[in-house]
């Protein structure tokens, strides 16, 4: 197939290899040259514009910071699409956002899938990132085999907008689980008791979780490299916080694990992974 | 003086009126000419009209979009106001969005100060508000009399904005209490105990605040009526967080407070006062 792509940062840039790997057509830009370079090499086009990564193509893929950037990138794409051009946005934006960019791509005659994901840069390397999907059933299949290229568990939610809930949701569980993970460490070792084996005994039980292997892991380890940087989780957290605003929803556990986000930003942690946490604890509480 | 008065609402209306009294020319502009009857004003067409008939502006509508719109907007203010008239913003709106405003005015040489205000309806009707107000001292000076006839307490909190913020503080510290003493009259009811005795006895000692007084009554008497429309409370909340994000400061409580607040506006109770945050208690 060929393949527009626009976003070539930690995530876009792994994205990108992989399905040049797989044997598609990849046309790529940034808004920065220099970005490109190293695709390139490996097989990739380069074009001038993000209008035109969709001249010719099957898909474009945006893979972007935050909602503005997807909507103008997707202006720009839906001015040069040809007609059945089908565009995806894996970036995680607000659903409302996600539906309102979806519904201008169609009154264009592009089809439109919100495909947020989940796995971080490590997943994205190893092409095994989970892809939740929003937009009609003939989108998705278009999408699938590109989907195919880049992550594992792959699963078509819904309509448009539906990807990007589910996105709201793995964050919410992400969020407070990280954030329990970190109490739970603080707990023990105020106790007196070894972080490792607590971790070693829960992992058997109920409270087993990937979170728990993963992240209590790297908390034993004080390896706070990301990973995914904190403030990028608390942008996504108040993706939820807003959107439970808008809903009336009330979300009690989402808030105060988004304050605690909020409070790592303005520490200055901002930029370790979400797992610093666990810092910001143990400053609250007298250790370390 | 002729003084222009837009968003006439529970809080405008008699705020114009305290205005009209004190012998100033009163033009008025709504959206729904509806909100303009009655009053012994200047009924305007546009915003911009307006703006040209008058040295004093006041907009006392919900949100900052509506400020946008009004003062920046399609025959808004700007286009009519002369360099040297003020634009004296009543309304709650984000510190960010008074200062973005004050700027784009200022580069007509409108000048304008925050002035949003605290004491509700019947502080509006009594003409006691207190009035936290943002923006150049000297602009300040000039409105100041007009501001004496719509509340007693008038503190310059710093330059625009800075009185936006005051506000935030404000809302921030006023729905906690109301939280407070909803969470603490429910509880006196769980356990059997009168509810109105409990705030009567706490009257009198260090728990006693405006909030119980006010709220607390309306509370013990179910009397959800309006006041302060709790979806207002709700609106002000999502400011509060947003500014707090920005700022990267955590506000722990505030952000519970709002998910009540947003249980509260699930249950269809936004038109209620903020005591209704007592029911969002009693759900089962």
């Amino acid at each position: 197939m060929k393949i527009g792509f626009v976003g070539l940062g930690i995530m876009g840039r792994p994205m990108v290899l992989n399905l040049l790997r797989g044997g598609h057509q990849v046309t790529v830009w940034a808004r920065r040259a220099k970005s490109m370079q190293p695709l390139l090499a490996a097989g990739a086009v380069g074009v001038a514009s993000a209008g035109e990564v969709a001249l010719e193509a099957d898909l474009v893929i945006s893979m972007v910071a935050d909602a503005p950037d997807v909507a103008e990138v997707m202006r720009a794409v839906a001015g040069a699409a040809t007609p059945g051009l089908v565009a995806i946005d894996m970036s995680t934006i607000a659903p409302a956002a996600a539906r309102r960019i979806g519904e201008e791509l169609t009154a264009a005659g592009v089809d439109f899938v919100d495909a947020p994901v989940s796995g971080g840069e490590v997943g994205a390397i190893a092409g095994t990132l989970s892809i939740m999907a929003g937009g009609s059933a003939a989108a998705f299949a278009c999408a699938l085999p590109a989907f195919q290229c880049l992550g594992k568990n792959i699963v078509h939610v819904g309509a448009s907008g539906a990807g990007q809930v589910a996105k709201a949701a793995n964050q919410i569980v992400t969020g407070m689980g990280v954030l329990a993970l970190a109490e739970a460490m603080a707990f023990v070792s105020k106790n007196g008791v070894d972080r490792a084996k607590v971790r070693e005994a829960l992992l058997g039980g109920f409270a087993s979780s990937k979170i728990l292997e993963n992240h209590g892991q790297r908390m034993i380890e004080r390896n706070f490299k990301p990973g995914f940087k904190s403030w990028m989780h608390e942008k996504d957290l108040n993706i939820v916080m807003q959107t439970a605003h808008e809903l009336g929803l009330c979300l009690p556990g989402s808030a105060v694990t988004a304050q605690m986000f909020n409070a790592m930003v303005g520490s200055g942690l901002g930029e370790e992974d979400s797992i610093a946490v666990l810092k910001l604890l143990e400053s609250l509480s007298g250790q370390q | 003086m002729n003084v222009g008065f837009i968003g006439l609402g529970a809080m405008g209306r008699p705020m114009a009126l305290h205005l009209q009294a004190a012998g100033h020319v009163l033009h008025v502009w709504a959206r729904r000419l509806a909100s303009t009857e009655g009053l012994p004003a200047v009924v305007r067409a546009t915003p911009a009209e307006i703006g040209a008939a008058c040295e004093v502006v006041f907009t006392m509508v919900t949100s900052s979009a509506d400020v946008e719109a009004v003062a920046l907007g399609e025959q808004g203010l700007i286009w009519g106001m002369a360099a040297g008239s003020v634009l004296v913003n009543c309304s709650t709106i984000a510190p960010e969005a008074a200062r973005r405003i004050a700027g784009r005015l200022g580069e007509q040489g409108i000048d304008m100060l925050d002035a949003p205000v605290s004491g509700g309806p019947q502080g509006a009707v009594d003409a006691t508000l207190a009035i936290m107000a943002g923006g150049e001292a000297a602009v300040l000076e000039r409105v100041r009399p007009l501001l004496e006839k719509l509340g007693q307490r008038i503190v310059h909190v710093g330059p625009n904005g800075a009185g936006q913020v005051a506000k935030a503080c404000n809302q921030m510290i006023m729905v906690a209490a109301i939280e407070a003493v909803a969470e603490a009259l429910r509880l006196a009811s769980a356990a059997g105990v009168d509810a109105g005795k409990v705030r009567q006895a706490l009257a009198g000692g260090s728990a006693a605040s405006r909030v119980l007084e006010v709220m607390g009554r309306r509370m013990v008497e179910r009397d959800f009526a309006a006041g302060i429309e709790a979806r207002l409370h709700h609106k002000d909340l999502g400011l509060v967080l947003a500014a707090a994000r920005q700022s990267g400061v955590p506000v722990p409580l505030t952000a519970c407070i709002a998910q009540q607040l947003n249980a509260l506006m699930a249950m269809g109770l936004g038109k209620n006062d903020t005591a209704a945050l007592l029911r969002v208690l009693e759900t089962r």
